[in-house]
């Protein structure tokens, strides 16, 4: 009986100290900024930048925000990426840091930064998210395709819950005026993971393809794909499948699936035996119901690097 | 002499009562001194909405009452939010008039809120009375105090809304049944109690079920031992149940006008409305759980989460010392009933089982786990009175020994009650203003509950910890975009003082100055909406709560 008694009486002594623990590390503001700041003089071009855990997330952006363009906060892989910057409490790590020891170790007070390099099997040949505006888009109505002129201007109307992309976006090409949301255009879209991803908005009207084609593409030996749907269009399950076909130099070289459920999906498609160096992409996407079929995606080519495979 | 057996307390007396307004005007009076730094959340918006109204209707009441009954008057002012029962929003509504005639609080906010905190206050008497009829008066004090310094509930306890209330009707229902299982003089109290509780919330349908179980167990136990002995402990008829089931349904139609009309539909309307309620969103564990099925540990997990440890482990110990009391005493009376073997009222079933039933209602799988802890407030005072339950049996173990005056016995069990509430008070002071996004160190704190991906908040009540930034910041005023915040709450931020009218709110994240993004993991799409919209990712500001961000705040380079 004495040691339950002593057991119980030492309960509060235990909470106050661990809430006190708890509380002295946080770290501060300053020490965020500190961190942020040896980072910046740091950067070179190539270099990404990341912090754990995923909660911190916003405070880097707050600190590194001009140094985070859309396309590394919503990137699909960190392929393009020689070097990954890590901004660390708790002694976490991303999902994403490679194994092994940092090439770098900074600690300012209770936040830490490391430095990883990026040992990359392959090399980015061509971003299509990047290179989207010398695209061209096209839509196929009764058999006719229809090119999807490029239009600039309007102003994004409302936000909030369930309104996924704010429409108009500022640069698009722009399928159908009387259907909003049958445009062409880079956005930031929540994953059915709801983690950001920047891509290619490419909504099907239906059973005809709605198209967007890339020409001189470096071909490399991979083409790589990452696809999928606004979280709230796909996290009920109740869409349609949307079908995308991806066409090199006009013939179909793959034809994919996206269920609603997979979330953002990785797709390769082997170009390593293609006669020509470079050639025209082309990916459609089609469905048997529209409603709520937001697909978006992102993509790249790249080419083995020695002893390596994409 | 170490206090044991079911139950080994007595009947309040008149000190018990001063002790119980004391404790019941000093908690409102900390609720009044501390609720300016909680902003106003999104369900308090809509009770605001639906109080201005329902003062309006009592106005026309007062002055001309034969045209405030016409169907016309009752449905204008009730039909606004008429799937939550009248009784704490007229209570709203009576602070909101007497604010406007006699300006009695400090801010409009405050004479919305008042009725709430009244009704944490009451609670708290009821805990200390409750507590002291079954296991004295150093258990009663324990309770109530280990119930104030609850972080959660103390943030639920400012707000215009019904979930402290619904708590405070439940267990004042609780308290009177059970009174009246052994003086059915009282049933009609409990009568009264259940009618309040239902004219307060949904929550209150469990409560016959729980005290008809109740009242089943004790009869059992009392015609067993009335054919073995053949004395008479209660009475087996179920005044107090009868009292409720009577005296309830009629408060509950003669209190809410809406159901004056229309009566059948309006009821299955509001039945229909929580048996087939929406379902939002509710972070747990990093998944986002938005339909059913539910995780079934999240009420458990949340417990433990969020009420401080001490407190937590005091009440289980109370529950078991309970269970050990009760259940030799029921074994060996089984076995030879006689007199005084057990307590006829079975004090212990009825705390237990209203103990638990919030929470296996919340761990059925269809059960939704938006509302976060509060929806299993009801269970927090059986929580308190257990831990006061230990509280005194540890006292009495401490200090057996001690032969000192009752001055200095009363001294040193106020000082083992303040170290064991310590850290409920430290932690609830920790907790404020941001009490939705506060964790215990079971979860690791904020940070190791943001680490584990639980909700760091719900209703959009934290844009009140950034006015001292949007008036740095937007020193002229502008346009807001305010994510969660509803506009009757932002609004209120206004009226109440804490932003000029030069601030606007708007709906359109392109046309905002500065947009809100209230932290919870399915608002990720307004971070994502705003750098597509601003064509950048950088917050201009970070709210942050222990390091975790509540808020960010993005500035529109466009403006």
């Amino acid at each position: 009986m004495r040691y339950l008694i002593l057991g119980l009486l030492s309960i509060p002594l235990f909470e106050l100290c661990a809430h006190a623990w708890i509380v002295r590390h946080v770290p501060a503001v300053s020490e965020y900024r500190a961190a942020s700041d040896f980072i910046r003089a740091g950067l070179e071009p190539g270099d990404v930048i990341t912090s754990a855990p995923a909660f911190t997330d916003p405070i880097l952006r707050w600190q590194l925000g001009d140094r985070v363009p859309l396309a590394m906060a919503g990137r699909s892989d960190d392929a393009r990426y020689e070097r990954m910057w890590v901004l660390s409490i708790r002694g976490a790590l991303p999902a994403g840091a490679p194994q092994g020891q940092p090439e770098l170790q900074r600690e300012f007070g209770r936040v830490r930064v490391l430095r990883y390099r990026l040992r990359q099997p392959a090399r980015v040949l061509f971003d299509f998210v990047e290179a989207w505006e010398r695209a061209e888009a096209s839509i196929v109505r009764g058999g006719v395709p229809t090119r999807c002129p490029l239009r600039v201007g309007g102003t994004p109307r409302g936000g909030g819950l369930g309104k996924g992309v704010l429409l108009p976006v500022r640069r698009r090409f722009e399928c159908d005026p009387r259907s909003p949301a049958l445009f062409i255009a880079p956005v930031v879209l929540e994953g059915l993971d709801n983690e950001p991803r920047y891509c290619i908005w490419q909504h099907p009207q239906g059973e005809e393809p709605v198209s967007l084609s890339f020409r001189d593409v470096p071909l490399g030996d991979e083409l790589r794909l990452y696809a999928g749907l606004y979280y709230e269009h796909e996290r009920m399950r109740e869409g349609a499948p949307i079908e995308v076909s991806v066409a090199i130099d006009g013939r179909e070289r793959a034809h994919f699936t996206h269920r609603d459920g997979e979330g953002f999906q990785r797709w390769t498609v082997p170009t390593a035996g293609s006669e020509a160096a470079t050639g025209e992409v082309t990916l459609s996407v089609r469905t048997s119901d529209s409603r709520g079929r937001s697909f978006c995606w992102a993509g790249e080519t790249l080419r083995a690097n020695a002893g390596g495979s994409p | 002499m170490i206090p044991s057996g079911e139950r080994f307390g007595r009947t309040p007396d008149g000190l018990d009562h001063v002790i119980g307004l004391v404790l019941c005007c000093a908690y409102i009076a900390l609720l009044v001194h501390t609720a300016d730094a909680i902003g106003m959340s999104r369900d308090e918006g809509m009770y605001v909405y639906a109080a201005e109204r329902y003062a309006r209707w009592l106005e026309q009441l007062w002055q001309a009452p034969s045209s405030a009954l016409t169907r016309e008057s009752i449905d204008a002012a009730f039909s606004v939010n008429h799937e939550h029962p009248p009784l704490m929003k007229l209570l709203f509504a009576l602070g909101h008039i007497m604010q406007r005639k006699y300006a009695i609080f400090g801010d409009d906010s405050l004479s919305f809120r008042f009725g709430g905190m009244l009704s944490a206050g009451l609670l708290l008497w009821l805990i200390y009375g409750f507590g002291t009829r079954l296991y004295g008066r150093a258990a009663g004090l324990f309770a109530a105090l280990a119930y104030a310094l609850l972080p959660r509930p103390f943030y639920h306890a400012h707000l215009d809304a019904f979930d402290v209330p619904i708590t405070c009707a439940s267990t004042a229902t609780l308290y009177a049944y059970y009174v009246s299982v052994e003086r059915p003089r009282r049933a009609p109290l409990a009568g009264l109690c259940f009618g309040l509780a239902l004219l307060t919330k949904h929550n209150s349908w469990l409560l016959p079920g729980l005290c008809g179980l109740h009242f089943a167990f004790c009869v059992m136990l009392e015609l067993r031992s009335r054919r073995a002995m053949a004395t008479r402990q209660i009475s087996i008829l179920p005044y107090g149940l009868l009292a409720m089931l009577l005296i309830g349904p009629a408060l509950f139609y003669a209190g809410w006008p809406w159901l004056w009309h229309d009566t059948f539909a309006r009821l299955r309307g509001y039945a229909e409305f929580h048996l087939h309620h929406a379902y939002y969103n509710m972070e747990y564990f990093g998944v986002n759980y938005f339909w059913p099925p539910f995780p079934s540990s999240y009420a458990w997990v949340m417990t433990l989460f969020t009420v401080p440890i001490t407190t937590l482990v005091l009440g289980v110990a109370g529950v078991i010392s309970a269970c050990v009391s009760v259940l030799p005493a029921l074994r060996s009376w089984l076995r030879s009933p006689g007199p005084g073997a057990y307590d006829p009222t079975q004090p212990t079933w009825l705390l237990l089982s209203a103990l638990l039933a919030p929470l296996a209602l919340i761990s059925l799988p269809s059960t939704p786990i938006f509302g976060g802890t509060k929806h299993w407030f009801p269970a927090y005072p059986m929580l308190a009175l257990f831990a006061g339950r230990a509280f005194a049996q540890l006292a009495a173990n401490v200090f057996r020994s001690q032969r000192a005056g009752l001055s200095a016995q009363v001294a040193l069990r106020c000082g083992l009650g303040a170290w064991l509430l310590a850290p409920s008070l430290v932690e609830t002071i920790h907790s404020h203003p941001f009490g939705l996004s506060h964790y215990g160190v079971a979860a690791g704190g904020v940070p190791g509950a943001a680490q584990k991906g639980m909700n760091r908040q719900f209703w959009g009540f934290t844009t009140r910890s950034l006015v001292p930034y949007l008036r740095e910041a937007m020193p002229n005023g502008g346009t807001l975009y305010i994510c969660d915040t509803i506009f009757t709450a932002f609004e209120m931020l206004i009226r109440d003082g804490h932003l000029p009218r030069s601030f606007r709110v708007t709906g359109d994240i392109a046309n905002a100055d500065y947009a809100l993004v209230h932290h919870e993991k399915h608002f990720a799409e307004i971070d994502h909406q705003i750098w597509t919209t601003y064509g950048n990712v950088q917050p201009a500001h970070v709210l942050l709560y222990d390091g975790v961000p509540i808020i960010s705040v993005y500035k529109n380079p466009r403006r």
